[in-house]
């Protein structure tokens, strides 16, 4: 249970900050919730009387790549769940946030 | 109602800015002999003991900021492009992502804390802490220049 749980929480704080990186980016939500409406629909839905919110919806869809990832890594050998180095649980999330603020770079620069 | 949510999303951010600053300094700067002084107090705490608290307080205030986030991003963000702030609207969009981003972190920073010696939690740890201080300090600015029911 230890090295599964390990193995999972390892690989879920790898995959899921690159997941949402590329969902925020290529704008992959699972599904879009408008505030004004207090309405929520599957997929990416435009905006209809107010502004449509992806944030939700891009959370949705890092959690399951991540939780799928997480769960295929319990199930590979110890062997080779041994040589992932569990420092990537804070490199690949650290280099994540340095895209993010490269991405959102136009708000400060302007 | 958003009024009271956000208060007692603050509240937890308070608290939770508190046990993960004390984790941090502990594991960053570790108190070496016997504290005397308040700073060396502050860092001679038993980090361990501060995981679960960290955990539990940092989803409890993700939640309650994403129940509180759409009545932002109908009666403040549109504010705050009409007035061209683009610094503060920008700062609060980093403050989303760095939030979600360090909800994934979470069940690796936990079990870190599980180990008796996993020097990755120091890194993690820290992480966690810039990311929950950027969230309350722009939280707190953004609140300042147009709070809910202002």
């Amino acid at each position: 249970m230890s090295r599964a749980f390990a193995a999972f929480a390892i690989v879920f704080a790898v995959v899921y900050p690159i997941a949402y990186a590329i969902s925020v980016w290529k704008n992959f939500a699972l599904f879009t919730y408008h505030p004004a409406l207090n309405e929520f629909g599957m997929g990416v839905q435009k905006a209809k009387d107010g502004p449509a919110m992806y944030w939700y919806g891009w959370m949705a869809t890092s959690a399951i790549a991540g939780g799928i990832a997480g769960v295929v890594a319990c199930l590979v050998p110890e062997r080779v769940a041994r040589r992932l180095w569990p420092g990537l649980a804070w490199l690949v999330p650290l280099c994540a946030m340095l895209f993010f603020a490269w991405l959102l770079r136009g708000y400060f620069l302007r | 109602m958003t009024t009271a949510l956000l208060i007692v999303h603050g509240l937890l951010a308070v608290a939770l800015l508190g046990a993960i600053t004390h984790q941090a300094a502990s594991v960053l700067w570790p108190a070496t002999r016997p504290a005397g002084s308040f700073a060396g107090r502050f860092r001679a705490v038993a980090a361990p003991g501060y995981a679960n608290a960290v955990l539990i307080l940092y989803v409890l205030t993700a939640i309650l900021g994403a129940v509180i986030y759409g009545e932002y991003r109908i009666s403040v963000r549109i504010v705050l492009e009409e007035l061209h702030l683009n610094a503060a609207n920008g700062s609060f969009e980093l403050k989303e992502h760095l939030a979600a981003i360090g909800l994934g972190m979470l069940p690796a920073y936990w079990w870190s804390w599980r180990q008796p010696e996993a020097r990755w939690r120091t890194p993690l740890t820290a992480i966690l802490a810039f990311v929950v201080w950027w969230n309350f300090l722009v939280g707190h600015v953004l609140n300042n220049i147009r709070g809910f029911g202002s």
